[in-house]
């Protein structure tokens, strides 16, 4: 890595000398290597060195080795530290020589001079920002971006590396191996498993799509999904009309009925339909008198009785179920000798008459007084399970039928059919036995047996589904609305092919022989063309014929019809949507490549397909899959490449003048959404880069606000937040003692995951200052997380978050109780101070803290089995010097979080029973308690170190690349906007976003950029 | 530009510009094997394959007594009678888990997992047994297992409130979806001989490699560096795909060069065999040679599924399969049976006369045939017909008749024996399905 920076800065310092135009040359830099080796380099010697040299240096820090300005302005961060510690006069230490104050000031002033000269030399400069592969969760993101399904397959991948700061979104520390690679070739093809063909693009399935069972399951959610979406209660109209009616009272005079559906999600036709039913349609007899004497006896709004109604509503729409499910026409198979009463075509055809008659009414349903009861309908039952189910099935269409004998509301005075039958007519017509049939079994209407055999056609023992669905649109749904349903059906044919495998099962199953007349049955191939149907209708036309009824052929003929122009329709879809396919395999590659494709590439994807069918010898959705597979694989996907065109699309223009080049809109947009998403850009990010303006300052504060509002904006959370404060790997923390501490579980691992997440989340949406990290009083918790904090209950599931605003009263409240940091910092079996402490020092407040020497004693593993309290234990750190010129800095914040157990459940004992003490003296010789005492410490004393370490930390995750010392301006300036913003977190993202290191890249002139840039000009 | 396809019809074009078949020299392993030469104790993978019968046996006829040479088996046995040295019949043997849900689905979807059914539109049930072996033995093959099926599955939602996808399909790949079942003989010679996944693997890595030259014009002489990381490792990964292919020709040449027998396979012609003869035959063959090159190690084979409408003019019955199981106690149906176990024994001669070592194919593997039901007209199963073929390397005592059927429920269970075929593929679990202790006698 080193190594690295040195060549680069090597290369950027000559092109700075060499391009300059104010030709500021050697001057200062002499200067300064000569106070090196005149003044400072003498004084480190001399009071330094001693203890910052040698095989094992202070530290680690070998002082000795720099000799020169190069090697210190390389390691510039260890000599900002070197410069902090010697202004402030913790170093040397008090048991070495003091430095004099003359040469205190040498060795501080000439750093701070070193500092200077770079800022003033590099200032804004973008920095060596390392061509680098998407990060494991940036894949998981963008792959999640482009399915649309959240599919995470890099969560078999090996853990990404971090590189110094702790992120892992850059190219020091990200790299490839053939194990990877192996990898992504996996993921890549179960990725493609996903993917499922419509006729007109491509969808992904969150399961994948090779069986047959699944790919029926992803086409049936989808339509019933539908169904269950459209406003199909009767209340709900009823309740709209009645609001409708009383809109003066309501307070909106001037609403229409157009406005109350609209206002209310329901159909505005169809409330139209109602409100003419129950207002404007006179009746003297039957059903709609009654409902509309309920109608009018709805009481009047009340104020702050808005639904005053609603239960008035729900006996009119249960009445109305009730008269029109015992008024159903029905239908019954014909009978047909030689053809048994299960016969398929029959159980479609009676499918259909009660499909095609739901705003009918069976007039032998209404019992006129004097006239000789009908004839009962039949439901025609189909074979049942045994005597068990048999006795239940009959006793349950036997009541049916009762109910539909003894319902007083279709008695009819003798002689007055006519009249009453009219009027029954209008009603069935307003409301229909229903909109859709979600679910059909074998005995159906009556729908005790059989459930959840979702679009099922009612078949006994064999597939097929049914479509009941017309009076949805006929009476409910817009003519989008109508699109839709037609495509979803369509899908599903395409998809699961359920009419070819229904006709093919059919086709196998049927007892041809034993009807004694054969049929020769066609091979495989031959099952499904015209021919064949057509073969089979006539064959059971003939069989049918016997039974001298006209109806019987016709329902016959046009089943195997409907079939027939099925199966010829999907087959001809297929083959109009490949073009289409590969349309949308292309827009997908541009997605996945996150810019334009040039129209080679374009033609390289169409011939890989090619290839791909006709010398792998794939059909067209194998093909699909596998040039799926090769663009997930692809570098142009699994990097980030920086191309060294410059404009949007276009050929590369070398550029001889100038150091940096502005990024291109395109790239802009890449590296903005990969910031604050860790994701591909957007629709709207990637017109602003086409329009050209997205470089703007107030486009891009105004885009870095709607992303933080997205919710996409928690991936930054969570890959800023968790690699910045390290709970990124805290779901699989297995650290725990299940048996010790059995209220730690997966689900209570995860909340306390998710906490800080939310938290952050949160705070981005809403703009909140920053400090309340620190100091905030309120927090986020699901049932789990509030159980384990002693919270009031939180009722629902895992997934039901809520805010806590009094979170410090059970002693939480920000980042720093959190139970995720304090478990996570906390060895299993007791709580570790020294690691709580090293947490803050370290990931919190931004201090750095060399590594422990090698060989250190282990404390007691299990506190309970300690003889001393855990504070003792570590009297050690401040006996001795060697450790106390460390732990001094960070053991105190530590013991302050001693009343927070191993799983940051808040305790008073220790798990030995001890009383738990929680005061510390922190650097400084501040004496305090507890969580309070450390956030007043921080506050008086710290606030600077939180402030400057959360923007570094946020400049090298933004930039992707380590900080460079000319970053200092910049951070300065974030600073100073996020104090005078209110401490708004977005004020430190706009000021990165609109400076120079973000919105150029150093022009890197290569002849290969220039080779490229000559041969895409030829066509 | 491209021409339209039909999906259900996955047609050879390349018929025209390759050969028609291949020849594996066998056996695979002895030309690689450096004990071939001394003929000393070389170990041979061990092999498990799984042949389904669709809704029960006439159980007037299915029966064995006695071990050994004195093994008498019942009518529709008859076919193993050469191979009954090498076979053991087990009697008696259940998953209770499958009783009392209802019949066919919920009697089929855990035969091979255990696991516990949910009624609903929910398919869920576990990892069948063949493919935990093949998730254990599945990485040093070319292919991790062959699902294959002679019958079309169905699907949608069957009366019973189970789903349809647990009549078509034993092997499950997780508790969520099953393997897909491959009904195409050709398609299957393909995935084992055209190497399908891993040429298509190869043919994407070489595009990915032009991908990464053509990029890598676009980008700085600097950033070229991470891209030649990419080159290596896909050339990295390419080598080991490679690497695979070439052994597999390497032990064909080899195997020549010492002129051992030569096993030739033409490739099946496309499509759907009409005779379910023709079908059940390609489809044993296409295990025996796979196992016998070590292209796989575990196969499933369905010959009939659960609810089969396969019909069987050959065998002169009239009813679809599933009618037939209706009155399985008559000579029509007991017919059917025997059909299906003279397949299972055609699979076991073939593997027993592919030597290897000092025995056969046969003596390393298992072969398991079960049916989901005992008695069809009753939809009967407390006990299950199964028969197992094969020593398994030595693990497996044959020629045996195991009586289980009054064991006791707790020393009957299916999922005893899988356990105990686990542990001899290297797999210790503490449970399977509903059994926590292995098969005492086996």
């Amino acid at each position: 890595m080193n190594h690295f920076r040195k060549g680069h800065f090597a290369l950027a310092a000559l092109l700075f000398a060499s391009l300059s135009a104010s030709g500021l040359s050697a001057a200062p830099a002499p200067s300064l290597d000569r106070q090196f080796s005149d003044s400072v380099g003498p004084v480190i010697a001399k009071y330094c060195v001693g203890c910052h040299s040698g095989s094992n240096p202070a530290a680690q820090f070998d002082l000795k080795s720099y000799d020169s300005l190069a090697p210190v302005v390389r390691d510039y961060p260890r000599w900002d530290l070197v410069l902090k510690r010697v202004a402030s006069g913790e170093m040397p230490p008090n048991q070495a020589p003091a430095l004099p104050a003359d040469a205190r000031q040498k060795v501080t002033g000439w750093i701070e001079a070193v500092r200077a000269e770079e800022i003033r030399k590099h200032a804004g400069d973008p920095g060596p920002v390392l061509n680098r592969r998407l990060s494991n969760s940036e894949y998981n993101y963008t792959i999640r971006d482009l399915t649309g399904v959240d599919l995470r397959p890099a969560r078999e991948f090996p853990v990404d590396p971090a590189n110094e700061a702790g992120f892992d979104n850059s190219g020091e520390s990200l790299s490839i191996s053939p194990g990877l690679m192996a990898k992504y070739l996996e993921a890549a093809r179960q990725t493609a498993d996903h993917m499922v063909l419509t006729p007109t693009s491509f969808d992904f399935a969150p399961y994948p799509m090779l069986v047959e069972t699944d790919r029926e399951r992803w086409a049936i959610q989808r339509i019933v999904a539908f169904y269950d979406r459209q406003p199909t209660d009767f209340a709900d109209y009823f309740a709209a009309a009645w609001r409708y009616k009383h809109r003066a009272a309501l307070g909106m005079p001037q609403a229409t009925l157009g406005s109350v559906a609209g206002g209310n999600k329901l159909s505005a036709r169809y409330l139209e339909q109602v409100w003419q039913l129950l207002e404007l349609t006179k009746e003297e007899v039957g059903p709609t008198v009654k409902l509309q004497a309920m109608w009018r006896s709805l009481p009047s709004p009340k104020p702050g009785e808005l639904d005053i109604a609603r239960a008035g509503c729900v006996e009119m729409r249960d009445f109305v179920r009730r008269i029109r499910r015992h008024t159903e026409k029905l239908f019954d198979v014909p009978a047909v000798p030689g053809l048994n009463v299960n016969f398929q075509p029959f159980v479609y055809w009676r499918n259909r008459e009660i499909a095609a008659h739901r705003r009918d009414f069976d007039p032998g349903a209404l019992r006129v007084e004097g006239e000789p009861p009908a004839p009962e309908f039949t439901v025609t039952r189909g074979p049942t399970f045994g005597r068990g189910e048999d006795v239940e099935v009959k006793k349950a269409i036997a009541d049916y039928q009762k109910e539909r004998r003894e319902d007083p509301d279709l008695v009819v005075p003798a002689g007055q059919r006519a009249r009453y039958e009219t009027s029954f007519v209008a009603f069935s017509k307003a409301f229909p036995t229903g909109f859709y049939a979600r679910e059909r079994g074998r005995f159906y209407p009556i729908d005790s047996y059989d459930k959840g055999r979702l679009l099922g056609a009612g078949l006994h023992n064999v597939m097929g589904y049914f479509r009941d669905d017309s009076t949805l649109a006929e009476l409910i749904l817009d003519e989008k609305g109508k699109k839709e349903l037609e495509a979803l059906w369509l899908d599903f044919d395409f998809v699961a092919d359920y009419t070819v495998r229904t006709w093919r099962q059919f086709l196998f199953e049927s007892a041809a022989a034993r009807l004694g007349r054969a049929i020769t049955r066609p091979t495989f191939d031959e099952s499904t063309t015209q021919a064949t149907v057509l073969r089979y209708r006539d064959y059971y036309l003939e069989t049918g014929a016997g039974a001298n009824n006209p109806s019987v052929l016709a329902a016959l003929k046009s089943h195997f019809q409907a079939i027939n122009s099925e199966i010829r329709l999907v087959e001809q879809t297929r083959k109009d949507a490949e073009l289409r396919h590969l349309e949308a395999l292309l827009k997908f590659a541009a997605r996945a490549y996150r810019r334009p494709l040039r129209a080679e590439e374009r033609e390289d994807i169409l011939a890989y397909y090619r290839q791909l069918r006709t010398q792998s010898n794939l059909n067209h959705e194998e093909a699909m899959r596998g040039s799926l597979v090769a663009l997930l694989v692809s570098p142009d996907f699994l990097y980030r490449p920086d191309l060294v065109e410059t404009s949007f699309g276009g050929a590369a223009k070398p550029s001889a003048t100038g150091a940096t080049v502005p990024l291109s809109g395109l790239a802009l947009a890449n590296k903005l959404s990969y910031f604050l998403w860790s994701s591909l850009p957007d629709e709207e990010l990637l017109a602003r880069a086409a329009a050209g303006d997205l470089a703007k300052p107030a486009v891009l504060v105004g885009q870095v606000r709607r992303m933080f509002k997205d919710d996409r904006a928690r991936g930054f959370a969570t890959e800023f937040g968790g690699n910045w404060l390290a709970f990124r790997q805290f779901e699989t923390l297995n650290s725990v003692d299940r048996e010790r501490f059995p209220q730690f579980n997966d689900v209570l691992r995860q909340a306390m995951f998710e906490e800080p997440i939310r938290f952050l989340a949160d705070m981005l949406r809403n703009d909140r200052p920053v400090l309340d990290l620190l100091y905030g009083k309120y927090t986020f918790v699901n049932p789990p997380l509030a159980a384990h904090y002693g919270m009031p209950t939180v009722a629902g599931g895992p997934d039901h978050w809520v805010r806590v605003d009094n979170a410090d009263a059970y002693g939480r409240g920000g980042l720093l109780p959190m139970a995720a940091f304090l478990t996570l910092n906390a060895p299993g079996l007791r709580t570790s101070p020294v690691k709580r402490g090293y947490w803050v020092a370290r990931r919190v407040l931004g201090e750095i803290v060399p590594p422990p020497p090698p060989v250190v004693p282990e404390l007691p593993h299990d506190e309970a089995k300690s003889d001393l309290p855990v504070r003792d234990l570590l009297v050690q750190h401040r006996a001795n010097p060697m450790c106390a010129a460390c732990h001094a800095r960070f053991d105190s914040f530590g013991l302050a979080f001693e009343n927070y157990g191993p799983v940051g459940d808040r305790r008073t004992k220790d798990l030995a029973g001890r009383a738990v003490d929680t005061r510390a003296t922190f650097p400084g010789g501040v004496d305090a308690v507890g969580l309070e005492g450390l956030q007043t410490y921080i506050r008086a004393r710290r606030e600077k170190d939180f402030l400057n370490n959360l923007s570094e930390k946020l400049l090298v995750y933004g930039l992707g690349r380590s900080r460079l010392i000319s970053d200092e301006p910049l951070l300065e300036a974030m600073r100073t906007n996020l104090a005078s913003s209110g401490y708004k977190f977005s004020a430190m993202v706009e000021a990165l976003v609109t400076s120079p290191q973000f919105l150029t890249k150093r022009n890197r002139i290569t002849i290969s950029s220039i080779k490229s840039s000559v041969s895409s000009k030829v066509p | 530009m491209m021409q339209a396809s039909d999906p259900n019809q996955k047609i050879a074009r390349r018929a025209i510009l390759r050969g028609a078949g291949v020849t594996m020299a066998l056996p695979f392993l002895e030309s690689l094997s450096a004990t071939a030469a001394t003929g000393g104790n070389a170990v041979f993978p061990k092999r498990f394959g799984v042949v389904f019968l669709g809704c029960g046996v006439n159980e007037d006829h299915w029966s064995s007594e006695g071990d050994g040479a004195g093994m008498k088996l019942g009518k529709s046995l008859e076919p193993l009678e050469p191979l009954k040295g090498k076979i053991n019949v087990v009697h008696g043997l259940f998953n209770k888990g499958a009783m009392g849900l209802g019949i066919h689905p919920p009697q089929t979807g855990s035969l091979l997992t255990g696991a516990h059914l949910e009624k609903g539109a929910v398919l869920h049930s576990g990892i069948s047994v063949d493919q935990m072996i093949a998730n254990k033995v599945g990485q040093d093959t070319l292919q991790s297992s062959m699902v294959l099926a002679c019958e079309q599955p169905i699907t949608g939602f069957h009366e019973s409130n189970f789903s349809l996808a647990y009549s078509s399909h034993i092997s499950w790949q997780s508790p969520d979806s099953p393997v897909p079942n491959e009904c195409y003989p050709a398609l299957a010679f393909d995935m084992l001989f055209e190497n399908r996944g891993s040429l298509l693997n190869i043919s994407i890595l070489d595009r990915v490699k032009e991908r990464a030259d053509r990029l890598g014009r676009r980008i700085s002489s600097e950033d070229n560096g991470k891209l030649d990381e990419y080159m290596t490792s896909v050339r990295e990964v390419e080598k080991r795909v490679e690497g695979m292919r070439k052994a597999q020709d390497k032990a064909a040449d080899a195997a020549k060069g010492q002129s051992k027998p030569v096993w030739a396979m033409e490739r099946p012609a496309n499509g759907l065999p009409e005779d379910l003869r023709e079908h059940a035959k390609l489809m044993c063959d296409l295990i025996a040679i796979a196992f016998q090159t070590d292209k796989t190690r575990v196969a499933s084979l369905i010959i009939s599924r659960d609810l089969s409408s396969m019909y069987y003019p050959f065998l002169e019955v009239k009813d679809g399969h599933h009618t037939a199981s209706h009155s399985n106690n008559n000579d029509a149906y007991e017919r059917i049976t025997r059909f299906h176990v003279a397949q299972y024994a055609y699979l076991l001669s073939k593997l027993d006369s592919m030597r290897e070592g000092d025995g056969t194919v046969l003596d390393n593997s298992c072969l398991m045939f079960l049916s989901n039901l005992w008695v069809g007209r009753t939809h009967n199963n407390s006990r299950l017909p199964l028969v197992l073929a094969g020593g398994l390397g030595g693990t497996l005592k044959t020629g045996r008749t195991l009586d289980y059927v009054k064991a006791g429920d707790d020393n009957r269970k299916v999922c005893s024996l899988y356990l105990s075929l686990m542990d001899r593929f290297g797999i210790q679990l503490e449970r399977f399905g509903d059994a926590e202790s292995r098969l005492v006698g086996i």
